[in-house]
């Protein structure tokens, strides 16, 4: 069947278009506005860079651009995974070519294009990098085709060995763990990946107001300058360098590995085809709870756990958070795909946490533990209610409010960012030396944070569900995530002034103050306490808004939501 | 929730329920009652609108115009004393893939906020031994069978004991013994004075159990009665449900429709 590729690549085509058409117009204009604006500042940012770079770096050119091509490689790797599992071995479309007289070949080349978006996407800010780079270095005209063929490229190989990676953990895991082992992989590497790039950034870049220490970056390059993927860096770097001979040897090595890296690729999915589709096209692989039972038994005894003898009233706050509990205990898949998420905060206050900054010791911790409940309450609270899937009917048919349901979702995520907030507040207060009258103000502003973000958070994820959505990362619209992320901004920026208020208002009132222009007087620091009571009652009212907006959306919602 | 229950009121009632998506009229102005201790049967082609009027019974969509009371009582107006009464099972079960069975009976039993106790953990054993799920009950509802999600859905209707069931197709997926067990205990139930409203599109099956039943077609009722009574507004003395249905949802005679399609292709 010589004609099948081009037909599915077609019906590929037509099903994206129909699906982007479905869309509602207003959301495709904000989409659409979106990648423009996030085009022209990611891409123009990291032209800039690369354009500084390439020019008052000359020395270091070739250490940036294999540090670079290595950076996308990693970061496709962890990222863009889902949407290559998902492209080659999921989706009822798969087995129905499988069925029908088409070469896996076909199906390969068909399906890998789609394979490739994702990592493709990523590569956009490399690319402009790598473009500017150029520019600033004043590179000849084909060093400018030759850089995006080899950003191409380097798409290709990290998609082939994607998929290489999953054929390999489909013939030695068996099928029941090979979903949970492939997002193991993803996820441990993205923690990875989150850590040792946050480590380097914070020696890279880690004083202020002096140029970067390059060194550092370089000795890491020196050591990994053996990985293919820093091969494109090279040959770029030859070109700019003018030794055509060098960037013609080391583009050659690139191509000959995506051929070989691609047919392998292609052999092995012929073979694991139906195997992937087993495992990750069919129903969600779940664990047995407990070794599998052989053979007849008696009734199943109600086990001492259950509340035998316990005459009391079932609570449905309770049934909720045990079964959300029981579902993420168990979903490896969830656990690990929060893992980076859970790094990011923890890594990125790592980073920021450098002595010598312009702030005093206690505004930084107050920075810090802002930043750490916006990031945990939006990782964990955001997608609370999305994540209900088709059990959403359920509690839509229970005798719940949707009152009901926030509430508890708001108090089942409220403990865990809870303790992580305090055991951070301890740990940077006692770092800092603080007091402990500063660790008291500071526990009080977290658990005040936790409760303000934990509910914007809940209530974003409810503002625009996606039930449907597989993958909790992808079950907010837009519109949920904006408003999460605009209500959470503003709650920081009312709550950090609220907190100001009342601490230099205090200082006033006892004419201790040191407020520049501003008397320290009772009279003023009395107005400014005021104005602390009257920044709290906007939190709430915020808090309170968002809720109701929440409670709303909730209560109209009509949709169907298929099999998920 | 103690919202009085007038025992003269029909168990469910539609009255002119009207749903509309922009344009398109998916319910027009259905109205029927079903009684108390009754198996009244709901009956359409595809798309005729069956699930989009029990999904107004059971409150998962407001409707566009009209009232569906559950037990006399508004289940657009007060909710929470109207779901309590009734247990809807979809086509495709809400369930929870990653519990147990015992655990998400567990689950629906406190969310209804029933007592915890002996009798609760009983009842549970007992439906579990009756789908045969007891075998199961270490294994997550996820690596479940069609059948046996559908079988876990109905114990988690009666572990409760609604008043009213609203399902539909409750037989889908099951293999003959189940769902000769699942037909005998609907009209157990409804001996008990539980009322069934039964959509499926198996018209052996809603013969066989229904004392009534309503036919939709294109979202409005063409027919509503018993059996007799259909085959009266019919004029098919004889006939039985299947040809009714036929009769009563005409669209071009599906013989004619196949010898058309051969002779186009030969």
């Amino acid at each position: 069947m010589v004609g099948a590729l081009p037909i599915i690549v077609r019906t590929e085509l037509l099903a994206a278009r129909n699906r982007l058409l479905k869309r509602n117009p207003a959301r495709l204009v904000i989409l659409a506005i979106t990648l423009l604006v996030a085009g022209v500042f990611l891409g123009g940012g990291a032209f800039a860079i690369g354009a500084t770079a390439g020019h008052f770096l000359p020395f270091a050119l070739d250490t940036l651009l294999a540090a670079g091509f290595t950076g996308l490689s990693l970061l496709m790797l962890v990222v863009g995974f889902p949407t290559v599992i998902a492209s080659l071995f999921v989706g009822r479309d798969l087995l129905q070519l499988v069925v029908a007289p088409v070469r896996n070949r076909d199906i390969f080349v068909a399906r890998l294009m789609i394979a490739v978006t994702a990592n493709l996407l990523l590569s956009f800010v490399l690319a402009a990098g790598v473009l500017g780079v150029g520019a600033g270095a004043g590179a000849p005209w084909f060093y400018f085709p030759m850089a995006l063929l080899l950003i191409a490229v380097q798409v290709l190989v990290v998609t082939a060995l994607q998929a290489i990676l999953m054929t390999v953990i489909l013939r030695w895991v068996p099928a029941k763990m090979a979903r949970d082992v492939a997002a193991a992989v993803a996820g441990l590497t993205g923690a990875g990946l989150y850590l040792a790039w946050n480590l380097n950034l914070r020696k890279t870049f880690g004083r202020r107001g002096t140029a970067p220490d390059i060194s550092n970056l370089a000795s890491v390059v020196q050591r990994i300058d053996w990985l293919p993927t820093t091969w494109p860096g090279h040959a770029l770097s030859s070109t700019l360098q003018g030794n055509t001979a060098s960037a013609l040897f080391w583009m050659l090595a690139a191509l000959a590995l995506a051929a070989l890296l691609v047919a392998t690729a292609e052999l092995l999915y012929g073979r694991t085809l139906v195997l992937g589709l087993g495992v990750f096209g069919g129903t969600t692989t779940v664990w047995r709870r407990r070794k599998a039972v052989t053979g007849s038994r008696p009734a199943p005894q109600p086990s001492p756990r259950s509340g035998v003898g316990v005459q009391r009233a079932g609570s449905p706050y309770f049934a909720i958070a045990r079964k959300d509990w029981l579902g993420f205990r168990r979903d490896v898949r969830r656990l690990t795909r929060l893992l980076p998420a859970m790094l990011l905060p923890l890594g990125y206050a790592a980073a920021l946490s450098q002595p010598a900054r312009n702030l005093s010791g206690f505004w930084s911790n107050v920075a810090l533990v802002t930043f750490l409940s916006m990031f945990m309450s939006s990782a964990l609270a955001t997608p609370s209610i999305p994540s209900e899937r088709r059990g959403f009917q359920l509690l839509r048919l229970a005798p719940l409010t949707m009152w009901h349901l926030l509430r508890a979702k708001v108090f089942i995520a409220l403990p865990v960012v809870l303790a992580t907030m305090l055991v951070f507040s301890v740990a940077v207060a006692v770092a800092s030396k603080s007091g402990a009258i500063q660790l008291l103000e500071l526990v009080i502003f977290g658990v005040w944070l936790a409760f303000g973000f934990v509910s914007i958070s809940v209530s974003g994820g409810a503002i625009d569900p996606h039930f449907e959505a597989t993958d909790d990362r992808r079950s907010v619209g837009v519109l949920g995530s904006l408003t999460s992320i605009g209500g959470s901004l503003g709650f920081s920026v009312i709550s950090i002034g609220a907190l100001a208020l009342f601490l230099f208002g205090e200082q006033a009132a006892a004419g201790a103050g040191n407020l520049g222009p501003i008397p320290s007087t009772p009279a003023v620091g009395l107005a400014m306490i005021l104005g602390g009571f009257l920044m709290v009652a906007a939190g709430c009212a915020l808090v309170a808004v968002m809720l109701t907006f929440a409670n709303a959306r909730l209560r109209a919602f009509e949709g169907s939501i298929s099999e998920t | 929730m103690a919202t009085p229950v007038s025992q003269a009121a029909p168990a469910v009632e539609a009255r002119q329920l009207v749903k509309r998506y922009g344009t398109i009229t998916a319910v027009d102005g259905v109205s029927f009652q079903a009684r108390r201790g009754e198996i009244f049967g709901f009956l359409g082609a595809n798309g005729a609108g069956k699930t989009t009027t029990l999904r107004m019974l059971c409150g998962l969509l407001r409707p566009t115009s009209g009232t569906a009371l559950i037990d006399g009582i508004d289940i657009v107006a007060q909710p929470l004393p109207a779901k309590a009464r009734l247990g809807y099972l979809d086509e495709e079960p809400f369930v929870h893939p990653h519990l147990t069975g015992r655990e998400f009976l567990d689950f629906v039993a406190d969310l209804y906020g029933m007592t915890r106790g002996p009798q609760r953990e009983e009842r549970k054993a007992r439906l579990l031994n009756l789908f045969d799920l007891a075998q199961k009950d270490g294994e997550l509802i996820g690596s479940y069978s069609h059948g046996m999600r559908q079988k876990i859905g109905l114990a988690s209707l009666l572990i409760r004991e609604p008043s009213v069931l609203l399902l539909d197709e409750p037989t889908n997926g099951l293999d003959p013994r189940s769902a000769r067990l699942v037909k005998d205990l609907l009209e157990e139930l409804a001996a008990r004075g539980t009322t069934v409203l039964l959509s499926t599109h198996i018209l052996e099956v809603a013969q066989a159990l229904c004392r009534r039943v309503a036919i939709i077609d294109r979202g409005r009722i063409v027919a509503i009665g018993s059996m007799d009574e259909l085959r009266v507004q019919t004029g098919s003395e004889g006939a039985n449900l299947e040809d009714l249905f036929l009769k009563l949802t005409a669209g071009p005679e599906s013989r004619e429709m196949i010898e058309r399609l051969l002779e186009g292709g030969s």
